[in-house]
C-alpha cells in the first residue's frame, strides 16, 4: 500500500487519467444499471405491490393479461380464497379538460379482494363507486389533481380521480384502478365477461381446467411485451462495460508495470520481496478502482437528482453494491495480469543498466 | 575478518558454439573495514562478478560464502533476506525509486526489514556526512547526479549491511565529486566497519583502495 500510495501521489496526472477512465466507466455502469432497473421496475411495479406468485389467464391469450378473457363459464368451478383476486386489464387513453392525454392501463378490481384492499395511496382515498378511480402518481406529475374528471378512450362517461397510488405501473404505463363493472364497459362486446385474470399470492395455487392456464409470476413477467428484450439489451451493455473496464485496467497496469521493470529489478536487488511488489500493484489497482467508483457513485447520485421524473431511473443500494463489487473484482483480475511479469523480474538486470 | 569469499567461481552463458565463459575460476576475499576495487574494461566480467558476489545470480561452478554461509544452500526467499540484511547495493544512475523522496527510500527499507537498521541518531549523522540533511524531502529527479549517488549510498547503508557493493559509482561524477566519493567510501569502510567493493574502470579511485583486483576476459588478478 505504501508504494502504491506514494507512486499515485507523485504521478498525479498519469494516475488521475486512469482514475478518470474508471470513473467514466463506473458512471456509465451505474447510470445504465439504474435505467435498466428503473425501466424493468416500471414494467412490474404493480405486480410487485400485489405480491403475486401465480397468474391465471386464458390459455389462448399468449400470456398477455390485456388480451386474456375469463368468462362466467371459465370461473364456474374456480375456488378462490382471500389470497386470490380477480382483475380486468385493458389499455386506455385518459384525458381531462385542458390536460395532456395519458396512455394508461385500466385495471378493474373487486372491493372485497386484496388488490383493492392493499392499494397504497399517497393522496386521497380508494374508489367507492363505478365512476371513481385511483390513478398512479405519474398523473400527478402530469398535472392532474384529486377531483379531476377523466374521460377514457374518448367516451362521454367521466370518472373522478379520488386518489393517487404509489408504484402503480404495468408495462411502463400508469394504472387507473377502477371497478370490474367499469372494466367490463370498456371491454364491451364480449358476452359473460368476468375478468382478464386471477392473481394469486399462493405459490401452489393452480387452475388449469377449461380455457385457463396458470403461470408462475416470473414466466408471466418475462412475457410482458418488450420486457426480456429490454433487460437483455441492458445486461449486454453492462456486461460489455465490465469487460471494457477489465481490459482498460489490465492494459494500463501492464504498461505501467513494464515501465517500472527497472525499478522493480533495483528493489529486488535490494532484497525487497516479490510479495511486496505484487501487493503494491494489486493495492494500486484497488485504490484506482475505488477512487473511480466513488466519483462514479457521486456523479450518478447527482445525475439521478437532476434528471426529470419522467426518466425511469432507480439508483438503489443493490445497484451500488453489485456495481461496486463487480468493478472491484474486475480491477483485481486486471491487476493480476502484470503480476506474472513482476514475479519474473530478474534482479541481476539492475546491474550494469 | 573475511566477510565475503568466492572460491573457484565460474560462470558460463549459452551452450555449444555460443558458450561464453564470463568468469573463470575466480578466487576472491574481502574483509570488514577495507575498500576493494575491481577494475577492468567493459566486457571483462565485472558486472557478472558483481551479480554473483551480490547473490543476484548463482555461479555455474564454485562457491560463494557470505559470513561463512554458502549462498548455494539458501532458498530464493533466504537469498532475498540475505541481500536485504547483509548486502547493500549502490548501482549506477536511476537506482533510487523515482516516486519516493530520500526519506521515503529509507522508509521502504524499514517496512520490509523491521530490525537492525541504523537508528535515527546514526542515520542523521550519516546524512550530515553525506550532505543530505536538507534534501531528505526531495525526489530523485530534484537531485543532482552526485546527490543521487550519495542518497543511494545512504539508502544502502541504512539497512546496516556488512558488505557494500557499488557498480561504477563514479560513472556520472566530475573529478571533484570523484575525490569526494572515493574518500567517502574509504571513511565508510573504516567508520562503519563495512567491506566496500567497488566495481569500476575509473583509475582515480585506486588511491582509496586497500585491495585492487583487475579483471580481463573473465579472469581476476590481484594487483600487488
Amino acid at each position: 500500500m505504501f508504494l502504491a500510495i506514494k507512486e499515485i501521489k507523485k504521478e498525479k496526472l498519469r494516475y488521475g487519467l486512469i482514475i478518470l477512465m474508471i470513473f467514466l466507466i463506473s458512471y456509465l455502469i451505474f447510470i445504465l444499471s439504474s435505467l435498466a432497473v428503473g425501466l424493468a421496475s416500471e414494467n412490474t411495479q404493480a405486480i410487485e405491490t400485489w405480491n403475486a406468485k401465480q397468474v391465471i389467464l386464458n390459455k389462448n391469450a399468449n400470456v398477455s393479461m390485456s388480451q386474456s378473457v375469463l368468462t362466467k363459464t371459465d370461473l364456474a368451478n374456480v375456488t378462490m380464497s382471500k389470497n386470490e383476486a380477480l382483475l380486468g386489464q385493458t389499455p386506455v387513453v385518459a384525458k381531462s379538460k385542458s390536460k395532456a392525454q395519458v396512455s394508461s392501463q385500466f385495471i378493474g378490481v373487486k372491493k372485497n379482494q386484496f388488490i383493492y384492499q392493499d392499494q397504497e395511496l399517497i393522496a386521497g382515498r380508494k374508489a367507492n363507486s363505478d365512476h371513481e378511480v385511483v390513478v398512479d402518481q405519474a398523473f400527478k406529475v402530469k398535472g392532474y389533481h384529486l377531483g379531476d374528471q377523466l374521460k377514457l378512450n374518448g367516451s362521454a362517461q367521466k370518472y373522478q380521480i379520488v386518489g393517487f397510488a404509489r408504484n402503480a405501473k404495468i408495462n411502463i404505463a400508469p394504472i387507473i384502478y377502477g371497478t370490474l363493472p367499469t372494466w367490463k364497459k370498456l371491454r364491451q362486446g364480449i358476452p359473460d365477461l368476468r375478468a382478464s385474470a386471477i392473481i394469486s399470492r399462493q405459490a401452489n395455487y393452480r387452475e388449469n381446467h377449461g380455457n385457463m392456464k396458470t403461470y408462475a409470476i416470473n414466466d408471466f413477467i418475462n412475457k410482458l411485451p418488450g420486457y426480456t428484450a429490454q433487460n437483455m439489451t441492458f445486461q449486454l451493455m453492462i456486461g460489455f462495460l465490465f469487460v471494457i473496464s477489465l481490459i482498460i485496467i489490465a492494459v494500463f497496469l501492464y504498461i505501467l508495470t513494464m515501465q517500472k521493470m527497472h525499478n522493480f529489478a533495483v528493489m529486488r536487488a535490494q532484497g525487497i520481496p516479490t510479495s511486496t511488489l505484487v501487493k503494491a500493484t494489486v493495492s494500486q489497482a484497488l485504490i484506482l478502482v475505488g477512487a473511480g467508483i466513488v466519483l462514479g457513485l457521486a456523479a450518478t447520485f447527482i445525475t439521478a437528482k437532476l434528471l426529470p421524473a419522467a426518466v425511469p431511473m432507480s439508483f438503489t443500494w443493490q445497484i451500488i453494491a453489485s456495481g461496486t463489487v463487480g468493478l472491484f473484482l474486475t480491477g483485481m483480475i486486471g491487476s493480476l495480469i502484470p503480476i506474472r511479469s513482476i514475479i519474473k523480474v530478474d534482479p541481476a538486470k539492475a546491474i550494469g543498466e | 575478518m573475511t566477510v565475503i569469499e568466492l572460491k573457484n567461481v565460474q560462470k558460463t552463458y549459452g551452450k555449444g558454439a555460443a558458450e561464453v565463459q564470463a568468469l573463470k575460476k575466480i578466487n576472491f576475499k574481502a574483509n570488514l573495514g577495507e575498500v576493494v576495487l575491481i577494475m577492468g574494461p567493459s566486457g571483462a566480467g565485472k558486472s557478472t562478478f558483481l551479480t554473483i558476489a551480490g547473490s543476484l545470480q548463482r555461479p555455474s561452478a564454485g562457491q560463494v560464502l557470505i559470513e561463512n554461509q554458502q549462498v548455494a544452500e539458501l532458498s530464493n526467499k533466504e537469498t532475498d533476506a540475505l541481500r536485504l540484511n547483509k548486502i547493500g547495493f549502490v548501482l549506477q544512475a536511476y537506482n533510487l525509486v523515482p516516486f519516493l523522496t530520500v526519506k521515503e527510500q529509507f522508509e521502504l527499507v524499514k517496512r520490509v526489514k523491521k530490525q537492525n537498521n541504523l537508528d535515527q541518531q546514526t542515520l542523521q549523522k550519516l546524512l550530515q556526512k553525506l550532505g543530505l540533511t536538507d534534501l531528505v524531502n526531495k525526489y530523485p529527479s530534484e537531485l543532482s547526479g552526485g546527490q543521487q549517488q550519495r542518497a543511494a549510498i545512504a539508502r544502502a547503508l541504512y539497512a546496516n549491511p556488512k558488505i557494500l557493493l557499488a557498480d561504477e559509482p563514479t560513472a556520472s561524477l566530475d573529478s571533484e565529486n570523484v575525490t569526494e566519493v572515493g574518500q567517502l567510501f574509504k571513511d565508510l569502510a573504516k567508520d562503519y566497519n563495512k567491506a566496500v567493493i567497488l566495481v569500476t574502470h575509473d583509475p582515480r579511485l585506486e588511491k582509496y583502495a586497500d585491495q585492487i583486483f583487475t579483471m580481463m576476459d573473465g579472469e581476476m588478478i590481484k594487483k600487488q
